[in-house]
């Protein structure tokens, strides 16, 4: 309750801090405007021409791009804004602004993942969450309320494993903290944009088990479809938990090496 | 007896830093093979600080003074030794322990530099969980003892290098903390606003009754501000005492200046004060004063012997002043005997 109302306050903070740049705010918003535009144009381009790839057809598709494009959204709203700021030869770790994190009386972890916000992202999260409204009128009547539950388990399950890999980029930082980590990942996160199926075998393996993409698109896009078996389910909500757990661990870890930098 | 709020005991600090000659070559070799040597920053000092207390931290750069103060802080594991502020150990950063404490560092803003600082305030109270009728009649004191009414409402890239320094001290004291660290608080600023942020310092401390360890290069920080100080160097505790002790102890020698009713050369002052290698040396010759510096236990002797054998008009004695004392442990490194 107490962690809410905090959040409650970085948003409020985030959005003043938005809107202290008149210029910034206007470009910014044209920019997303820009994005959200293209995105749709190239979205409709693409299916006038593609009906199905690998048995995936044209809506289950359209339900990974939502999806894939909602993740990367709710990253852009509040974990890449707090964790990127960790990290890089301004970041906090490499100036020793993190040492007023760890003065705070609150868990240091949720306060490294939650501080700042990125209002400006909510455009992209409109489109996402646009691209998979799309796909659910695509989708029609095979569109059950169980298979909207096991989207929403699924989704949760997506979201955590993403936050878990950043977290555990991130948490390199205490290692080298001039280094950016995340943009490591970002390669590989492009690759959530397709099915993994459509990948070759070996890669598909790294896909699944080592950064799991799957977890994080491919399965709540099938879910949305009803191609999700409760197996799959639970297994992608047992590899989120695996992955929040040991990136929880490589960031205490990390802490403990933490040496402020010098005065 | 008032128990200690913050003990510390054979307290050490070894940082384990990469080694690397100059050149390119050296560089494209530590990429395979780093070496790394042992620095000591902090070794085996022991102090205690009673609640309330003003205590100055001194010591020159790379002395281990702002280790100390982040390992009191909870931000840095000791290697050695043990650390307790109010019972608890600093690195476990229990949030009950971070509630009672704050720091304030000099060169490291913590404010919000877009917005106004009264919202960063509100965040700051809500994360320290002061309730809202505490947090309103805290920061009403502390904005009128500094004096920046006017600030609230711009955003803090704006300010002068004084005015967020005000900022940075609200923001620290929001919560009240029993225990303060201040690392450099006055660094970079005109000699006013030093002075005015000290008034504020000594005022608050007064007031409110908090714990207060101080780190400052400036003397005059030092001077007015802490009855007690500890000097390190090298990491070694030299000193722990009243300030005026520390000439006493650590500068072995006086100043005697005299007034002289005609002019004497440097031979024949020099002639009239030593005796038995007693040392004397002459600092300053102008307009008949002269400044001689001496040594403590012969200061008797020689303005003996002066006073004898010299017209002298004026002559007094003096500790020499807290700057020369301190660059000469600074510069020498050790204490004298």
């Amino acid at each position: 309750m107490r962690y809410l109302k905090l959040i409650k306050h970085f948003i409020v903070i985030a959005f003043q801090d938005v809107l202290a740049y008149r210029m910034n705010f206007w470009i910014s918003l044209l920019y997303s405007l820009l994005n959200l535009g293209t995105g749709v144009l190239g979205l409709v381009i693409l299916f006038s021409h593609v009906e199905t790839v690998q048995g995936w057809t044209l809506a289950s598709t359209l339900a990974l791009l939502g999806v894939y494009l909602t993740l990367g959204a709710l990253r852009g709203l509040f974990i890449g804004p707090s964790l990127e700021a960790l990290a890089g030869m301004d970041g906090e770790v490499w100036t020793g602004r993190f040492d007023f994190t760890l003065l705070r009386p609150v868990d240091v972890q949720f306060l490294a993942s939650f501080r700042y916000w990125r209002p400006l992202a909510l455009l992209d999260l409109a489109l996402g969450l646009g691209v998979l409204g799309a796909a659910v009128v695509q989708l029609g009547q095979t569109l059950t309320l169980a298979n909207l539950l096991a989207f929403l388990v699924a989704l949760a399950a997506g979201l955590l494993t993403l936050y878990a890999i950043l977290l555990a980029f991130s948490a390199l930082v205490f290692w080298s903290p001039g280094f950016l980590f995340t943009w490591l990942f970002d390669a590989l996160f492009q690759m959530a944009r397709y099915p993994i199926g459509l990948y070759p075998g070996w890669l598909r393996l790294v896909l699944t088990w080592i950064v799991p993409v799957g977890v994080m698109t491919t399965v709540p896009a099938q879910a949305l479809s009803g191609l999700a078996a409760p197996p799959i389910l639970l297994g992608s909500l047992a590899v989120a938990l695996a992955f929040f757990t040991v990136a929880t661990l490589l960031f205490r870890t990390g802490l403990r090496r933490y040496a402020s930098a010098s005065s | 007896m008032i128990e200690s709020h913050i003990v510390v005991q054979n307290l050490s600090k070894t940082y384990r830093v990469p080694e690397r000659e100059p050149g390119l070559g050296a560089a494209l070799k530590s990429l395979v093979r780093r070496r790394f040597t042992d620095v000591d920053a902090v070794r085996e000092i022991s102090f205690t600080v009673a609640p309330g207390e003003f205590v100055g931290f001194i010591g020159p750069n790379g002395a281990g003074k702002t280790t100390t103060l982040k390992i009191l802080a909870g931000l840095l594991h000791p290697t050695g030794g043990e650390a307790r502020v109010m019972g608890f150990a600093p690195w476990e950063r229990r949030h009950d322990y971070l509630r009672r404490i704050s720091m304030v560092l000099g060169n490291k803003s913590q404010m919000l530099w877009d917005i106004p600082p009264l919202d960063s305030f509100r965040v700051l109270g809500e994360i320290y969980q002061v309730p809202p009728a505490q947090f309103q009649q805290t920061l009403d004191e502390l904005i009128e003892l500094l004096e920046m009414q006017e600030l609230l409402t711009k955003p803090v890239r704006n300010f002068s290098l004084g005015e967020r320094m005000k900022c940075e001290l609200v923001a620290g004291l929001l919560h009240r903390p029993d225990v303060l660290f201040l690392d450099e608080p006055t660094l970079g600023l005109d000699v006013s606003m030093q002075a005015r942020l000290r008034r504020f310092l000594a005022e608050y401390n007064r007031r409110s009754g908090v714990t207060v360890i101080l780190t400052s290069h400036y003397m005059a920080d030092v001077v007015a501000l802490c009855p007690r100080v500890i000097l390190i160097h090298h990491g070694q505790l030299l000193y722990d005492g009243a300030l005026q002790g520390l000439a006493e102890k650590l500068a072995p020698f006086k100043l005697i200046r005299l007034t002289l009713r005609n002019g004497h050369t440097e031979e024949e002052i020099l002639r009239a004060a030593q005796n038995d290698g007693e040392n004397a040396e002459v600092m300053e010759q102008e307009n008949g004063q002269v400044t001689l510096r001496v040594s403590r236990a012969a200061t008797p002797a020689i303005t003996a012997r002066l006073l004898n054998t010299l017209p002298v008009v004026d002559l007094s004695v003096e500790d020499p002043p807290i700057e020369a004392v301190i660059d000469q442990i600074y510069q020498e490194g050790k204490v004298e005997a």
